[in-house]
């Protein structure tokens, strides 16, 4: 546990030459002072590292041990040892026996925030770099003690080597003259068949942690004095407070404040009531006591199924042009068959398994101490601004910690819960947690955007496609609380396939607006245009009578990634083994942040009941870190997309969300969830792939495709029942 | 407020709270074991699962003034240097993710195995649908359950 209290026992850093490293792998924004101020009595974890750090990413202690600093925050998906095996790999030292420390959120580490299956992708560049730079600086250390030249010594298991000797200098031995010299700005980085850590499986860290209850969230941090808030908030989100019962709340023994919050949600400030006491228990009770009267009228009118009809109204619009090839339109006429549907999804939840919450402590001598569970942590530049502090003192005074993530699919990347409990903490100068109960977190949003999908093809008289149409119907995340910017949001086609060679396509996007608010969701709007795309590239295939499988290999020749996809898909699924009549099929293959994926599910109809008894899944995401992490975020993306297919959705009815625990808002089970998930990644040099992310727009759409060649029945509407196909 | 006196993972610990508070919030805020979780607060997603005499048990709706002298186990009490068959098999099929469920689901794991030392696919099934892992690790979990089954038949041959 950190302790707060013992400043003798802090252990500075001896830190040198950052500027110069920092500049050499392009962080521009970090030649800046970062010397540690003592004036914040805050044990950051940095504190309990011995040693001198060579750049703010690598820490040599005297005793040799080295010390790789984990950054980026860890929200299930192995980041926390990823980043730091690409240093460690160019670094030429052995993986199990580096220290990996999470790092407190601060600017010397460049960007921590995380989101859009980004960090692999953007990191392997700069991470190699900034590892080979340190490897190199070792070695001219070295070449200059024994006096000969730097390109007659060579570095390995965190030692220099004169060729053609036996002994070695450690990194250890070599610290002080290394950091003296000039950070090499063009590494020789090493050629991947050397890699002795970068796509090999290694165990993680952080799961000996986390099978013992030691990993610290958010909701466990712990210092004294500590306060526990909670906040009665609108059910319509917006909404001003008529009246509440402050005398009762504070009659709850315990209960030491009621006050006003405010939430800014994409622009709209909701208020909402802050119960403060000494035990959260007492803080609910509090709560419950408030009998609050909301005055909201104007924000209850809408509902999903006045959003159904809005939705509908928009139809015949024409909107943003995504991708036009051909003439789709001129088709309509010539076409010998045509197909018109609609696919339809819900707004749903991200529902991490840790409820939002975050633990702030405003102290009185104007410092402040934060714990953030967020994948965008780097708070001090906004707190400060709040706080009254200069810009150019937020990072000595205030002092942000980097707890693991319990999920984050997105929804940590708004930060609001931090800011709420920003002000209950000003209010009181006293260290305040505020918890989310799951009822607030399921219900008072941001959500997965509602969409409609208007999807029509036209056929040839030889049932071959000659046009293919995909309007997707929707918010946009980035146009909230704001006009419409008159051009296609940037987010908003995500995961629409126009490589099929079907010579007239057009997909266009239909802005909708309403009140409710949408946020980035595991795979964004590659979650709901995937299963729209891939369903009803499924239809077309059924239509021009050919296999799924067949289908897409023969009209994604343009893309042969995608064709060596498909080819390994058949393969290890045996797509072409024929199945007993109570068996079934479906394929689907997407391509988002970066990598394409496609899963193959299989369905079985036993004594009336239907189950998923095996998922194979191909990807192609370029060059990975760690296999293992490649198949877990894979089986995560499964599990997690049948459970947006198959569950419940989010709905309205009077300006409010309908679904607030996991009795009505319910999640995939161990029982219904697929008995085996093999995942297969291809071998290539191509650049990383995102891999948080890509594994979800294909499930849906292979779910409902097997659901098609089990019972002939089409789905295009999330979620459906399983048990009733 | 009343006093309880608590024996959990065999030491006892007198706390100071209102009769009907949850177990989960003595545990975690005033004895100081966090890796009890708090998921729901209705006995619906298991991460608050700690044993009560020796049965798996929701201690987010389980009254403090109820769970007074019985025995007490949470997920730091079940080894040390998780050493106990299901943490080693967990770590050893890489199962957390987030982890933030991976207290309850070994919980719940090292329930089922202390009384169905050879869990069938099925007895996996009745025994961990209670606990939500967010992640979907749900193939790792049933994988590990089956190996740690393994090791403790063979530990005890």
């Amino acid at each position: 546990m950190e302790a707060t209290n013992s400043i003798d026992r802090r252990k500075f850093l001896k830190i040198t030459g950052i500027s110069g490293a920092m500049l050499a792998i392009g962080f521009e924004s970090l030649a800046m002072d970062m010397g540690d101020d003592p004036m914040v009595k805050a044990m950051m974890a940095e504190d309990f590292i011995d040693g001198t750090a060579i750049n703010p990413f690598v820490i040599i202690g005297e005793d040799g041990q080295i010390t790789i600093m984990a950054t980026i925050p860890e929200l299930g998906q192995g980041i926390n040892q990823g980043i730091p095996a690409i240093i460690a790999e160019e670094l030429e030292v052995d993986l199990n026996t580096v220290n990996i420390v999470k790092s407190s959120a601060t600017r010397k580490y460049g960007r921590q925030s995380i989101g859009g299956s980004r960090n692999t992708r953007s990191l392997y560049g700069p991470m190699r770099k900034l590892g080979a730079s340190t490897r190199e600086m070792f070695i001219q250390a070295a070449a200059k003690r024994w006096g000969v030249s730097a390109d007659q010594c060579y570095a390995k298991d965190g030692q220099v080597f004169k060729k053609g000797s036996n002994s070695g200098l450690a990194y250890s031995a070599l610290v002080k003259e290394a950091a003296a010299i000039e950070v090499p700005k063009e590494p020789a980085l090493k050629s991947k068949k050397d890699f002795k850590i970068i796509g090999k499986s290694f165990p993680r860290p952080d799961l000996a942690l986390k099978v013992s209850g030691q990993a610290d969230y958010g909701m466990d941090a712990q210092t004294e004095g500590l306060l526990y808030a909670t906040i009665e908030r609108c059910p319509t989100l917006q909404g001003t407070i008529t009246s509440f019962d402050e005398g009762a709340a504070m009659a709850v023994p315990g209960v030491q404040k009621v006050m006003k919050v405010t939430r800014n949600v994409y622009g709209n400030n909701n208020v909402g009531l802050a119960v403060v006491a000494s035990s959260y228990y007492a803080a609910l009770q509090g709560r419950k006591a408030l009998n609050i009267k909301w005055n909201n009228a104007e924000f209850t009118g809408i509902s999903s199924s006045r959003i159904d009809k809005e939705l509908t109204k928009l139809e015949n619009e024409d909107g943003y042009e995504h991708v036009e090839k051909g003439d789709f339109k001129a088709t309509l006429d010539q076409a010998a068959q045509k197909i018109e549907v609609r696919y339809d999804l819900p707004y749903l939840s991200h529902t991490c398994m840790e409820p939002m919450n975050a633990t702030v402590h405003v102290k009185e001598d104007g410092t402040c101490e934060v714990w953030a569970p967020s994948q965008s942590p780097q708070v001090q530049r906004q707190f400060a601004k709040i706080l009254g502090i200069p810009e150019n003192q937020a990072e000595e005074k205030i002092k942000v910690h980097l707890p693991y993530l319990g999920g984050g699919f997105g929804r940590r990347s708004m930060n609001d819960s931090l800011f709420e409990c920003l002000q209950i903490s000003q209010a009181m100068t006293k260290p305040v947690k505020l918890i989310w109960s799951r009822e607030d977190d399921t219900s008072q949003g941001p959500f997965r955007q509602r969409t409609a999908h208007l999807m029509k093809a036209t056929f040839d008289a030889n049932k071959q496609p000659i046009g293919l149409q995909h309007k997707m119907i929707s918010q946009a995340i980035t146009t909230q609380g704001r006009p419409s910017r008159g051009r296609l949001p940037f987010e908003v086609m995500e995961g629409i396939n126009t490589h099929y060679d079907i010579p007239n396509i057009s997909t266009r996007f239909v802005e909708y607006k309403n009140q409710i608010p949408i946020h980035w969701w595991r795979s964004v709007f590659g979650s709901t245009n995937g299963f729209a795309h891939e369903g009803f590239m499924d239809e077309v295939a059924v239509m021009a009578g050919e296999d799924p499988l067949k289908f897409r290999k023969d009209r994604l020749k343009s893309e042969p990634r995608f064709v060596k996809v498909l080819e390994r898909l058949e393969k290890e699924a045996d797509w072409n083994k024929k199945l007993s009549k109570n068996e079934g099929k479906g394929m689907a293959i997407v391509e988002s942040f970066g990598s394409i994926m496609a899963h193959a599910v299989f369905l079985k109809k036993e004594k009336g009941k239907v189950s998923i008894p095996k998922v194979v899944s191909v990807v192609d995401c370029g060059v990975y870190i760690n296999p293992d992490q490649v198949a877990a975020q894979t089986e995560s993306n499964i599990i997690y997309g049948l459970t947006a297919a198959l569950k419940d959705p989010i709905t309205f009815e009077n300006g409010a969300a309908q679904q607030a625990n996991f009795d009505t808002y319910r999640m995939l089970r161990m029982n219904e969830a697929p008995r085996s998930i093999e995942v297969h990644i291809m071998e290539n040099d191509e650049a990383p792939g995102g891999m948080g992310e890509p594994g979800l727009p294909p499930i849906a759409p292979a779910l409902a495709n097997a659901v098609y060649d089990l019972s002939g029945k089409r789905i295009r509407r999330l979620p459906f029942d399983l048990q009733r196909v | 407020m009343a006093k309880y006196t608590l024996n959990i993972n065999q030491k006892q610990v007198t706390v100071d709270a209102d009769p009907q508070t949850p177990l989960l919030w003595v545990i975690r805020d005033e004895v100081g074991l966090t890796g009890t979780k708090y998921g729901c607060g209705i006995a619906q997603c298991g991460a608050c699962t700690v044993h009560l005499n020796g049965n798996p048990v929701r201690s987010c709706s389980l009254p403090v003034s109820a769970s007074s002298g019985q025995q007490i186990t949470t997920i730091e009490g079940i080894s040390e240097n998780e050493s106990h068959p299901v943490q080693k098999a967990w770590i050893e099929a890489q199962v957390p993710q987030c982890g933030y469920c991976q207290s309850g689901q070994v919980m719940s794991a090292v329930a089922l195995l202390d009384k169905n030392p050879k869990p069938s696919d099925d007895d996996i099934d009745a025994a961990m649908s209670g606990n939500i892992c967010r992640c979907g690790t749900y193939t790792r979990i049933r994988k590990a359950i089956h190996n740690a089954s393994n090791e403790i038949s063979n530990g005890s041959n």
